[in-house]
């Protein structure tokens, strides 16, 4: 009886730190003149949200529409990000010496802002779209190379052994022992990158001036309907945690295996 | 020549700075087709000797030859069995056994490959567990498959590396057993260095038992030649008398070696049988 009780507590836990928050926000709307408190919010964007596909205009679009066309974006720079990072990773992990020699330079690319890459993607591509998947591929990339290659030197000394008492060649270490020991390891890379992707999204799409929740975000605010601001800020924080949960999930299923 | 030939090695490890000398002056000759167990207690740099002769660390000073040849690396057609099973966890048993048959024997055909890996799952007892993972099979299961993945390559060399040391006593006594019965079934003699702390499981199955002194400056005694037919078990061994013989003998040698190295102690207990017993208080380390 009384475990159920802490059981129920425990579910509801979250839910009241959620509607904590939402009251500390409706507080804070009673004193700041023009925040939108949660009532004003959720009847100004109702539109949006129950016609979620709905197309009015370049940005007046329903919210799910705006998420597909972020999410789209998200994931070509994502995708093309993961694609240089993994095999990176790799190589830094199986050679010390290229480790020594490229580390400095990534722990120095790694805090530079999306707002510091984009525009050097406007420069360098002149167009608004290959840039912003620069942006997102550049930024989000790290976290996938540090992870391959921690995984890489934290192979066991046993598996190694098992490479050379078996005498398998380059590839086939590579392949067969390599790879499916240091999967982990990726995966919890492209967790984290995946999240910085989506970090990354939002000022692009802002300063780009793109069609997608992050666009449309900065163009509500250029037209003082700051009601829409929230709404696309829930959007994109509702998003991430699905895309973690779901990376999540992928990773934990390859732990088990 | 002996088919297998360890000279003079020697070799040490640098830990906080100070050199420590884990084996000394190690020689041992070994012919073709003969058992060798090499026994000594735990941390007295047996795996040391096993990895220098398998070729898997270069020793500081002198060398080991193989059939004429110097060893430099793992050489083809050695296998080797280590405590801790080192199978692939991702891989299924079959899958472990087929990928070291196929690296082993390039020339064969693939259904080839296959087949001697069933075939030797099959041996070890295996047959229905052959798609399951490591980390789904228990520890005695484990080493079997550790076991026919090695002797399913068909090596000339066979090194076993305190293949039991991680199995409970019931599951070890069965494998030693089926390891005994599986020697005696293969046509080819397969020439075996076997590192153990149980002077029980070396008479099962060694032709000759080398006694090995305590670390630092570990070295080999005097071997002791076990002349009991095979397949042995231990039922008669516990009973008949040249292995008494036998077991006296390495036991002798050990215990002089650690009443050698340390003669303000008060003298260790030493059961005759399983030498690690009794002597879990002798400190490993005693030299800085």
């Amino acid at each position: 009886m009384r475990t159920r009780v802490r059981d129920v507590g425990r579910r509801f836990l979250p839910l009241s730190g959620i509607a904590l928050i939402g009251l500390i926000w409706f507080v804070a709307s009673r004193s700041v003149p023009d925040l939108p408190s949660p009532v004003q919010t959720w009847n100004e964007s109702k539109t949006y949200v129950l016609q979620p596909f709905d197309k009015r205009g370049e940005m007046d679009q329903g919210i799910a529409r705006l998420a597909t066309y972020s999410l789209l974006r998200v994931s070509k720079g994502f995708l093309l990000g993961i694609a240089i990072a993994t095999p990176l990773g790799l190589l830094l992990g199986v050679s010390p010496t290229l480790h020594r020699m490229f580390d400095p330079a990534i722990q120095i690319l790694r805090p530079i802002s999306p707002l510091a890459w984009l525009p050097l993607g406007l420069v360098v591509f002149r167009k608004s779209e290959p840039a912003a998947m620069f942006a997102i591929a550049v930024c989000s990339m790290w976290p996938t190379v540090i992870n391959s290659a921690a995984g890489v030197r934290a192979v066991p000394q046993d598996y190694w052994n098992v490479a050379r008492v078996l005498r398998l060649s380059r590839w086939a270490t590579f392949t067969k022992i390599v790879v499916p020991a240091t999967l982990p390891y990726i995966f919890t890379g492209y967790r984290l990158s995946l999240g910085i992707a989506w970090l990354v999204i939002v000022a692009s799409e802002m300063l780009t001036g793109t069609p997608g929740i992050g666009g449309f975000l900065w163009q509500e605010y250029n037209s003082l309907i700051y009601a829409h601001i929230l709404l696309a800020i829930i959007t994109i924080g509702l998003i991430g945690f699905a895309l973690d949960r779901l990376m999540g999930l992928a990773e934990s299923r390859l732990r088990a295996a | 020549m002996a088919f297998l030939e360890v000279s003079s090695v020697s070799k040490a490890f640098r830990m906080d700075q100070a050199e420590r000398c884990v084996l000394e002056n190690v020689t041992l000759a070994v012919e073709r087709g003969e058992f060798v167990s090499v026994v000594g207690f735990m941390g007295c740099g047996k795996s040391t000797l096993l990895s220098i002769i398998a070729g898997l660390i270069p020793p500081d000073d002198g060398e080991v030859r193989l059939d004429g040849e110097l060893v430099r690396g793992v050489r083809p057609r050695t296998a080797i069995v280590f405590q801790n099973y080192s199978l692939l966890p991702w891989l299924t048993a079959l899958e472990n056994v087929h990928l070291a048959v196929a690296s082993a024997q390039p020339t064969w055909p693939r259904a080839r490959h296959r087949d001697q890996a069933r075939r030797y799952l099959e041996k070890v007892g295996l047959a229905n567990a052959a798609h399951r993972r490591p980390g789904q099979l228990s520890g005695g299961m484990r080493q079997r498959v550790a076991i026919a993945r090695a002797l399913a390559t068909e090596p000339d060399v066979l090194f076993l590396d305190d293949p039991f040391g991680a199995l409970d006593a019931l599951t070890r006594a069965a494998l030693q057993q089926e390891l005994a019965q599986l020697y005696s079934a293969e046509a080819r003699r397969v020439t075996t260095i076997m590192i153990t702390n149980s002077i029980d499981e070396a008479l099962l199955l060694s032709d000759r038992i080398v006694p090995m002194t305590h670390a630092p400056r570990a070295t080999l005694g005097q071997p002791v030649a076990v002349a009991i037919p095979k397949p042995r078990t231990p039922a008669r061994l516990t009973h008949d008398a040249d292995a008494m013989h036998s077991r006296a003998r390495v036991v002798e040698s050990l215990t002089a070696s650690v009443l050698r190295r340390r003669p303000v102690r008060p003298e260790p207990r030493l059961p005759v049988g399983d030498i690690d017993v009794g002597l879990t208080a002798v400190p490993t380390h005693t030299e800085a």
